[in-house]
C-alpha cells in the first residue's frame, strides 16, 4: 500500500480524530533483490563472518605458504630433531626427522584447501547435471541414475575410495577425482528433489507451453532458481572432503610423503606420541578449524537463503527510518 | 503392502546385482589385473601361472565373475591370494569385534541422543539446546582419528588411567572386564559422531510433529503436555528416526574403519585397509558386498517399518525410497 492510499483513509465519525494514520517505512533507495538481501543477512550473522575470516586466512596462508614458510618443508635436520614447541628459530617445534613443524602446517594447509573445493567442485557438478536430468525428465532416465545412486550409497564412501585408491595407486590428482567421483550421489539428491517440485510451478509450464526447448528450461529456469540450496551443499562438501582427505591421508592411502598433509602429520604424531605428545594437536586443530568455519559459512548461506530467517535490520538504518517518520510527523 | 514388499525386495535384489558387477568390475579393471599384482613381488613367473590357474585367474573375466558370484551365494567368500587362507576364517571374527563396538556404541549414542532431542524440543534454544548445538557443530568438524589420539594421549598416557589400544591385553582375550576397559576410548570418540547427528534429527523431526495440528487440538482439549509429547508427538516423530537409521547404516558399518585404526582395534574396517594396502582383493571384494548386504537390508527393513507405521507411504511413493 502506497502512501497515498493511506492519506485517503479517513477516520470515520465519532471516532477518535486523534488518530493519526500510520505511515509505512520510507522506501530505501535500491530495491533489494534476493542476493543482495542474502547477502545482507549473511553479514549480519556473526559465526558466518567468523567462518569466512577463518577460511579467508587459511587461503591466504596456502596461497602465500612459499613466502610465509621458514624452511623448505622436506628439509631434514637431525640435529634439531624432536625440538619441542616455542623452541628458538621453531616455533612449533620440530618432527623426529628435524622437519620444521610449522613450515608443514603451512604447505599442508595448500593439500586441504585444494582438495576440498576441487573435490566439492567436481562432485556438485556431476551431482547437478544427473539430479536435473532425472528430475527434470523422470521415467526411464530417473529410475536408471536412482538406482546408480543407490548402488553408489550402498558402498560406504571410505571403503570405496579406498579400494579404488588402492587399486589406481594414491596419485594426488587421482585422489581428487576419486574423491569427487564417489560423493556427488547427495548434491544429485538435492538437485533432483528441487527439480522435481520446481518443474510442477507455472512459469515452467508456461515456458513449456510457449515452445522454450527442455534444455533452455532446465538451464535458465530451474536451475537458476535451485542455485541457493545448491550453493549451499556445494560449501558442506568442502568441509566433508576436507575431512576425508585427511582420514585417507591418516590411513596411509592419500597423499603419499615426502608430500604434507595434516592427515599424514597426524598419523606420524601419532607413532611418536610418547616422544612429543604435543605434536598430535596443531594439525588436529587446523583441520578442525578450516572445517568448522566452512561449516559456518554453509550455515550461513542457508540462513541467508532462507526466507523464514527474518533481516537483522541494522540500526543506522532504523535510525535513519525514526528519523524521517518523525519529520513526516511534523 | 504385498505389492509394494514384492517391488521393494526385487528392487534391492537388482542393487545388490549391481553392486556385485561394480565391485567384481572395479576390481578387474586394475591395470594388469589381480593376475599382474599378485605375480610381481617373490614369484616365479612358473610359480605365478601355476598360482594362477588354480585360482582359476587365466579363466575369461565373465566365467571368473559367474564363479565368484556363485561361491558368494553359497557362502564361500574364496581365498586369499597370498596364503591361499580362506577368506572367511580371517573376516568373520573381525566383523564379530566390529560389531561389538559399533553396538555398543550406537545403542550408547541413540539412549543419550534421542531423550536429548525429545528434551530440547520442548526448550528450544535454551541452554541445553545450545549445548547440543555446540556439540553437533564440534562433533561434524572434528577429524575423528584426531579426538581418537588427544584421548589416547591424555587418558592413556597422561593419567593412565585407560590401555591405549587394542581390544585385550595380552593374555587376558575373553576376559569381559578387561574388553570393557578397553571398549570405553573408542565407544567415546564413535558415540561423539553419532551424538552429533542424531540430537539433531529427533529434536528437528520432534519441532516438526509439534508444530501440527492435532497437537494443537490436544493441547486445546486439556491435555498434559507430558502426555501430549509422548503419545501424540513422539509416536509420530519416530517415523523419520526410523529412516535416519537406515540410511545411516553405511555410517555405522564403515565409519569404524578409522577409529578402529586409530585405536589398533581388530574389527573388519581395519582389516579392509590393512587388505587394501596388501591388495587382497579376494578379502576386498568379501567385505564390500558383506557390507553392501547390510546396508540394502537395512534400508529395506527401514523401508518396511516406515510403511508400517506410516500408511501414506504405501500409496503415495511409487518408486521406493529414491522416489
Amino acid at each position: 500500500m502506497s502512501v497515498a492510499n493511506l492519506k485517503e483513509i479517513q477516520p470515520e465519525p465519532g471516532h477518535d480524530t486523534d488518530l493519526q494514520p500510520i505511515l509505512p517505512l520510507p522506501p530505501s533507495e535500491k530495491p533489494i533483490g534476493l542476493w543482495h538481501m542474502a547477502f545482507k543477512k549473511f553479514m549480519s550473522n556473526p559465526f558466518a563472518v567468523s567462518g569466512l575470516v577463518v577460511v579467508l586466512f587459511f587461503v591466504i596462508v596456502a596461497v602465500f605458504a612459499r613466502v610465509i614458510a621458514p624452511y623448505d618443508p622436506a628439509a631434514i635436520d637431525l640435529l634439531n630433531a624432536n625440538l619441542p614447541a616455542g623452541s628458538p628459530n621453531h616455533l612449533f617445534g620440530t618432527d623426529e626427522l628435524g622437519r620444521d613443524i610449522l613450515t608443514r602446517l603451512i604447505y599442508s594447509s595448500q593439500v586441504s584447501l585444494l582438495v576440498g573445493f576441487s573435490v566439492a567442485l567436481i562432485s556438485v557438478v556431476i551431482g547437478t547435471i544427473i539430479g536435473s536430468v532425472s528430475g527434470y525428465f523422470g521415467g526411464f532416465v530417473d529410475t536408471f541414475f536412482m538406482r546408480i545412486v543407490d548402488v553408489m550409497n550402498s558402498i560406504p564412501t571410505l571403503f570405496l575410495n579406498i579400494l579404488v585408491l588402492s587399486i589406481f595407486g594414491s596419485k594426488f590428482s587421482y585422489m581428487i577425482l576419486i574423491m569427487g567421483f564417489t560423493s556427488w550421489m547427495g548434491s544429485a539428491r538435492l538437485v533432483r528433489g528441487t527439480f522435481l517440485q520446481l518443474r510442477e510451478m507455472q512459469y515452467v509450464e508456461a515456458a513449456r507451453a510457449i515452445g522454450v526447448s527442455s534444455w533452455s528450461i532446465i538451464g535458465r529456469h530451474l536451475l537458476r532458481n535451485s542455485t541457493a540450496p545448491i550453493i549451499v551443499n556445494a560449501t558442506l562438501m568442502v568441509g566433508g572432503a576436507i575431512l576425508a582427505e585427511s582420514g585417507l591421508s591418516y590411513l596411509g592411502l592419500g597423499v603419499q610423503l615426502p608430500d604434507t598433509s595434516w592427515g599424514l602429520m597426524l598419523s606420524n604424531a601419532q607413532q611418536f606420541m610418547l616422544v612429543d605428545p604435543m605434536q598430535a594437536l596443531y594439525p588436529g586443530l587446523c583441520i578442525f578449524l578450516v572445517v568448522l568455519a566452512v561449516n559456518f559459512i554453509g550455515d550461513g548461506i542457508r540462513d541467508a537463503f532462507d526466507p523464514r530467517k527474518k533481516v537483522k535490520i541494522p540500526r543506522r538504518r532504523l535510525q535513519q527510518w525514526r528519523e524521517s517518520f518523525l519529520k513526516s510527523k511534523i | 503392502m504385498t505389492e509394494f514388499l514384492i517391488r521393494r525386495v526385487l528392487q534391492s535384489l537388482l542393487v545388490l546385482f549391481l553392486i556385485s558387477i561394480v565391485t567384481f568390475g572395479l576390481i578387474h579393471a586394475a591395470p594388469g589385473g589381480p593376475t599382474q599384482i599378485f605375480l610381481s613381488p617373490g614369484l616365479s613367473q612358473e610359480a605365478g601361472r601355476i598360482q594362477a590357474h588354480n585360482l582359476g585367474l587365466d579363466q575369461p573375466v565373465y566365467i571368473q565373475y559367474v564363479r565368484w558370484l556363485g561361491g558368494m551365494l553359497q557362502g564361500d567368500l574364496g581365498q586369499t591370494f597370498k596364503n591361499n587362507l580362506p577368506v572367511s576364517e580371517i573376516l568373520w571374527p573381525t566383523v564379530q569385534n566390529t560389531v561389538i563396538l559399533m553396538g555398543v556404541a550406537w545403542l550408547f549414542a541413540m539412549l543419550i541422543a534421542i531423550p536429548w532431542g525429545i528434551y530440547n524440543s520442548t526448550s528450544e534454544y535454551g541452554i541445553s539446546d545450545q549445548t547440543a548445538s555446540m556439540i553437533s557443530y564440534i562433533g561434524f568438524a572434528m577429524p575423528v582419528f584426531w579426538f581418537g589420539i588427544m584421548l589416547q594421549e591424555l587418558i592413556s598416557i597422561k593419567w593412565d588411567l585407560l590401555p591405549l589400544s587394542d581390544m585385550y591385553t595380552m593374555g587376558k582375550e575373553g576376559d569381559m572386564g578387561d574388553l570393557f576397559m578397553h571398549l570405553v576410548l573408542p565407544v567415546s570418540v564413535l558415540t561423539l559422531g553419532f551424538l552429533a547427528s542424531y540430537v539433531k534429527y529427533s529434536r528437528t523431526s520432534m519441532l516438526e510433529v509439534l508444530d501440527q495440528d492435532y497437537i494443537r487440538t490436544a493441547r486445546a482439549k486439556g491435555m498434559k503436555e507430558r502426555r501430549v509429547v509422548f503419545r501424540h508427538a513422539l509416536r509420530n516423530a519416530m517415523i523419520p528416526i526410523i529412516t535416519i537409521l537406515g540410511l545411516d547404516l553405511p555410517i555405522l558399518v564403515a565409519g569404524a574403519a578409522i577409529t578402529e585404526s586409530v585405536f589398533n582395534w581388530p574389527g573388519m574396517g581395519r582389516l579392509f585397509i590393512e587388505m587394501a594396502v596388501a591388495r587382497e582383493y579376494s578379502v576386498l571384494m568379501a567385505i564390500t558386498v558383506i557390507t553392501a548386504v547390510i546396508v540394502v537390508v537395512g534400508n529395506l527393513i527401514a523401508d518396511i517399518l516406515y510403511a508400517i507405521v506410516d500408511p501414506r507411504v504405501q500409496i503415495g511413493r511409487k518408486g521406493g525410497v529414491s522416489s
